[in-house]
């Protein structure tokens, strides 16, 4: 059904500009918050890209560098296909991390993929419940910020930060230890359709 | 007190005894009193039942263990469309129980079941522990094999690598391998996804017993309120308090419905032909004198009563209402000429017979029947003394109407022809051939399962969603130490393992997959040593990490410590596992269970015991299967010892009655054949219970023989037996409605057969008045008598 959500997007365009024009540029920005940014992602259904993710581990100083390519779909999944140094397809839905030869692996890490999800799919009220967020930017140039509330997890992770525009650009996740896991989000293009 | 207002320097004697009797029953109230100030001491467990020698005590300790669980906790899983909303109502509602003390917790938010990360507890252990699989990759190629997949792990985005501690992810690939809880946490809640469905997962520990009559009506009406708040919400409930609770309701239920029911068709009955509401309470004086007589004989002789002795004695007291009510019959129709001794020789006949049954059970090697028959007997004697020594005395006001009754309903019920000795053989016989061809028996467990259907299914799909399974097969494996008691486990699980290979459709829970024996775990760590040389080395030089990485994790092996029984029952994983282990023994061994879910099949019983079998120190133990064995133990014992007390009894009557012992056997052995005969054409399976029912009917049914054949030509004989039928009829027979299995089957059988005892006596009645033995007898008691008055 292209026609009503060709005109849905229409509507939405020519009220963003709407509201452009009329308020000046602190405003704007002060209209911005995490609501309208989960809107504005989750007007691409799916999306593909290539990423880089480089593991920063503190204690040795070095770290584990990688590359590939992966596909997104709101609400399902995303396939992240490792390239670099190995190749392997590792697919996280919210049930649970399954790689190539199809395991689950690791054990709990459903948790882990839910998270990954929920932070790809900005989808704050999820969030909200377990993370302090906090927006920074404009809708071309936004930062959020997420910190643990419980202690349980804050042992684990210290901070995610994440960056983007259009889409997301950068995401950051850093540990107690000062490890760092940043993952960057290039040459992304919405999917043709809603199919996966 | 006295109906004939003089008093014969006999009848003073029989005064005296009536006086003594009361004081000995004083005494039993008294002592009971003092016995029961601490409540009942009553079993309640099956297995108390059977021979001690027959009960192995490890056994019964590994199922109250395995049992726990399911005892003092409960499990509600809730479905709805607005789920969060939904339990958290449900949630706080329980919570109010915690602050009104009805429940100890109550844990259904995300963080009630956090445990810290296995990772951070699991540290130094994990170059001692190694699956089988890591085991056979290391043996095959030194661990090569395992460098691709250690690679991949280290760049996935969800993995938490750690290069120096563990490399390979040696403790992600043996934690996938322990048991894991399938619940989890999602929109901070405690979830579990299962077929598709996400279920709120809350669970309540009880703050004392499932059986507690105040706390299963808070949690019900909390539950109720729930549910009429949300009627969109499907919960599904877990635990033997709601199967508690649902027995009492029913049996509430049951009690205002069927109990109501034949008390009134009783008083009615009664009222109807004695015209008096006395006789009432004269009909439960010598019921409740036998069943305190009893209470207290038994409980002094063994010091424990079983619920189930309980309440099939009392049952079985119920024969007495015989005793009373002959008595009374012949006292409303002869008035002041009525004298005891008419009645006495039957009366005591009547006891003998039905106590020499009971002293047959008693002599059996299963204590339950032992207590029951014992129970019985003490309480018949009781009954008996009480009719005798007291009812005479008591005051009856005869009315004309029961004789006049009495009179007409004799009339009424002459057959016009009787039944020929040689037919009614005929006819026995072939009921006893249909018996042997057709009849089936059933011991299974769920005779004793009072639970109504749709808790049964709640039940089931609550086991299944949580791939649970209820504890009830296990293997019991015993060894002198925890080291030997391991390597016992480790050659289990293999065995295991390989039949599970081999397409057995099972799973278990074994400590031994979890704590591998110190041989076995200094074995794993040279493994390690082997795995860390050379391919550690390739791992990090295509991981692009530095070389001298290599050292600082060869490094982290050289203090590893040893996992111990002890360290691992104290994680939070080892936790759950802390139902399977039953620790050191009387005779002091150390022993666990191995606890088997899955398929259930006779060939996968058979395989099991083969399994260990073929192994010392490790028996395989079905519940279901023993307590369906000890059911059926129970079952033939009863049968058996039923027999031989039909053979004794038939004996004592011959002796008296000689030709015409076959009409006062008749009624109660034909009503008994007629009952099984029924079962077995319509495909009702012979079970402890019915069994016991036909106890009762063999009782009723004797007496019945017994007064028919003294009493041939007496009107108010008849009437005695018809009133005795016909009340025991609704005091027992009305039970075939109820719901409880037990119950069901005792009542069918005492409405089949106390119907048929009533059906048979008038067709074998003598024409002639009294047996010849009896004959000559007749004027002398009569010239007594006379000479009482």
């Amino acid at each position: 059904m292209p026609q009503p959500d060709l005109a849905h997007r229409a509507h939405r365009l020519l009220s963003l500009l709407l509201a452009c024009l009329c308020l000046a540029a602190p405003l704007s920005a002060y209209a911005f918050d995490l609501a309208t940014l989960q809107q504005r992602l989750a007007q691409t259904p799916s999306l593909a890209g290539k990423f880089t993710q480089q593991r920063r581990l503190a204690d040795l100083g070095t770290s584990l560098d990688s590359s590939g390519n992966f596909r997104f779909v709101r609400g399902q999944r995303v396939v992240w296909q490792l390239e670099r140094p190995v190749e392997e397809r590792i697919e996280l839905t919210p049930e649970a991390i399954v790689n190539g030869s199809g395991d689950r692996t690791p054990p709990g890490g459903e948790q882990v993929a839910r998270l990954f999800l929920q932070l790809l799919e900005g989808d704050w009220q999820a969030l909200a419940s377990r993370f302090e967020i906090a927006l920074a930017g404009d809708a071309e140039a936004w930062q959020v910020t997420l910190t643990p509330k419980a202690k349980a997890l804050r042992e684990r992770i210290s901070s995610i930060a994440l960056d983007g525009g259009r889409y997301i650009d950068h995401l950051t996740l850093r540990t107690p230890g000062g490890d760092t896991l940043a993952v960057r989000l290039y040459d992304q293009h919405p999917l043709s359709g809603d199919a996966p | 007190m006295n109906a004939s207002g003089e008093r014969p320097p006999r009848d003073t004697a029989w005064r005296w005894l009536g006086w003594l009797w009361l004081g000995v029953l004083t005494l039993c109230a008294v002592w009971l009193g003092w016995m029961l100030r601490h409540g009942l001491p009553a079993d309640t467990d099956l297995t108390a039942l059977l021979p001690a020698d027959r009960q192995v005590p490890l056994v019964e300790a590994a199922d109250r263990k395995l049992g726990e669980g399911f005892e003092d906790r409960f499990l509600i899983l809730l479905r709805a469309d607005d789920r969060v909303a939904a339990t958290q109502a449900l949630g706080d509602a329980l919570e109010t129980l915690v602050d009104g003390r009805q429940l100890a917790r109550v844990d259904w938010r995300e963080l009630d079941l956090a445990d810290a990360d296995p990772h951070d507890w699991m540290g130094p252990w994990r170059y001692r522990l190694l699956t089988p699989a890591w085991q056979q990759a290391i043996a095959r190629d030194g661990g090569e094999s395992l460098v691709e997949p250690a690679l991949r792990r280290l760049f996935s985005p969800a993995a938490r690598p750690d290069p120096v501690a563990d490399p390979f992810g040696l403790l992600d690939a043996w934690l996938a391998r322990q048991p894991q809880s399938p619940i989890d946490a999602a929109d901070g809640l405690l979830t579990l996804d299962a077929q598709g469905q996400h279920y709120s997962v809350l669970i309540g520990r009880l703050a004392g017993s499932p059986y507690a009559l105040p706390m299963q009506q808070a949690l019900h009406a909390t539950l109720e309120r729930f549910q009429q708040a949300h009627p969109e919400a499907q919960l599904l409930r877990s635990g033997l308090v709601f199967h508690a609770a649902a027995g009492a309701r029913q049996a509430r239920h049951e009690m205002s419905t069927i109990g109501a029911a034949s008390l009134l068709g009783v008083l009615l009955i009664i009222g109807f032909v004695f015209r008096s509401p006395r006789v009432l309470a004269q009909l439960l004086v010598p019921l409740v004198t036998g069943s305190l007589f009893a209470l207290a004989l038994t409980l002094g002789l063994f010091g424990r009563l079983h619920l189930l002795t309980l309440a099939f004695g009392a049952s079985l007291i119920g024969i007495a209402i015989d005793y009373v009510l002959h008595l009374q019959c012949d006292r409303a129709i002869h008035g002041r000429a009525f004298r005891l001794r008419r009645l006495l020789p039957s009366l005591t006949l009547g006891l003998i017979s039905s106590v020499i049954a009971y002293v047959a059970q008693a002599l059996t090697p299963m204590p339950g029947l032992r207590q029951m028959a014992a129970f019985a007997a003490f309480g018949l004697i009781g009954a008996w003394l009480t009719v005798v020594l007291w009812l005479p005395r008591f005051k009856l006001h005869a009315s004309p109407f029961t004789a006049r009754l009495a009179e007409r309903w004799w009339r009424l019920c002459q057959p016009r022809r009787r039944l020929p000795p040689w037919l009614a053989l005929v006819l026995a016989l072939g009921l006893i051939v249909l018996c042997t061809l057709r009849l089936t028996s059933d011991d299974s467990l769920a005779l004793l399962n009072p639970s109504p259907a749709a808790l049964m299914h709640d039940e089931a799909q609550v086991q299944q969603l949580l791939d649970r399974d209820t504890g009830s097969r296990y293997f019991l494996v015993r060894a002198d130490d925890t080291q030997a008691l391991l390597t016992r486990l480790a050659a289990l699980d293999q065995r295991l393992d390989r039949a599970i290979a081999a397409g057995l459709a099972i799973d278990y829970q074994s400590l031994g997959r979890s704590v591998p024996s110190a041989a076995e775990q200094d074995a794993n760590l040279a493994r390690v040593r082997t795995l860390y040389g050379a391919p550690l080395e390739s791992l990090i030089q295509r991981a692009g990490l530095p070389a001298d990485l290599a050292q600082a994790a060869r490094a982290r092996l050289d203090d590893a410590p040893r996992l111990t029984l002890t360290d691992w029952l104290a994680t939070p994983l080892g936790q759950l596992q802390q139902r399977l282990w039953l620790g050191q023994t009387e005779s002091g061994e150390v022993a666990t269970s191995v606890v088997v879910s899955g398929a259930r099949s006779a060939a996968i019983a058979d395989q099991l015991s083969a399994i260990a079998n073929a192994q010392p120190g490790v028996v395989y133990v079905d519940r279901v299967a023993r307590i369906g064995t000890l059911l059926g133990e129970l079952r033939r014992h009863t049968a058996a010892w039923i027999a031989a007390a039909m053979a004794l009894m038939t004996l004592a009557l011959i002796w008296r009655y000689r030709g015409r012992a076959w009409r006062v056997v008749a009624p109660p052995f034909g009503a008994t054949l007629i009952v099984l005969a029924v079962f077995a054409l319509t495909g009702v399976p012979l079970n402890i219970f019915n069994q016991l029912g036909l106890l009762l009917v063999l009782g009723i049914g004797l007496d019945a023989g017994i007064f028919n054949v003294e009493y041939a030509r007496q009107p108010s004989a008849w009437l005695a037996i018809t009133l005795s039928t016909l009340t025991s009829l609704l005091a027992f027979g009305m039970l075939a409605f109820s719901a409880t299995p037990a119950l069901h089957y005792l009542g069918l059988t005492c409405l089949i057969g106390l119907a048929s005892v009533w059906l048979l006596v008038p067709w074998v009645r003598p024409r002639e008045p009294a047996s010849a033995s009896n004959a000559p007898k007749a004027p002398k008691a009569h010239s007594e008598e006379n000479s009482h008055a």
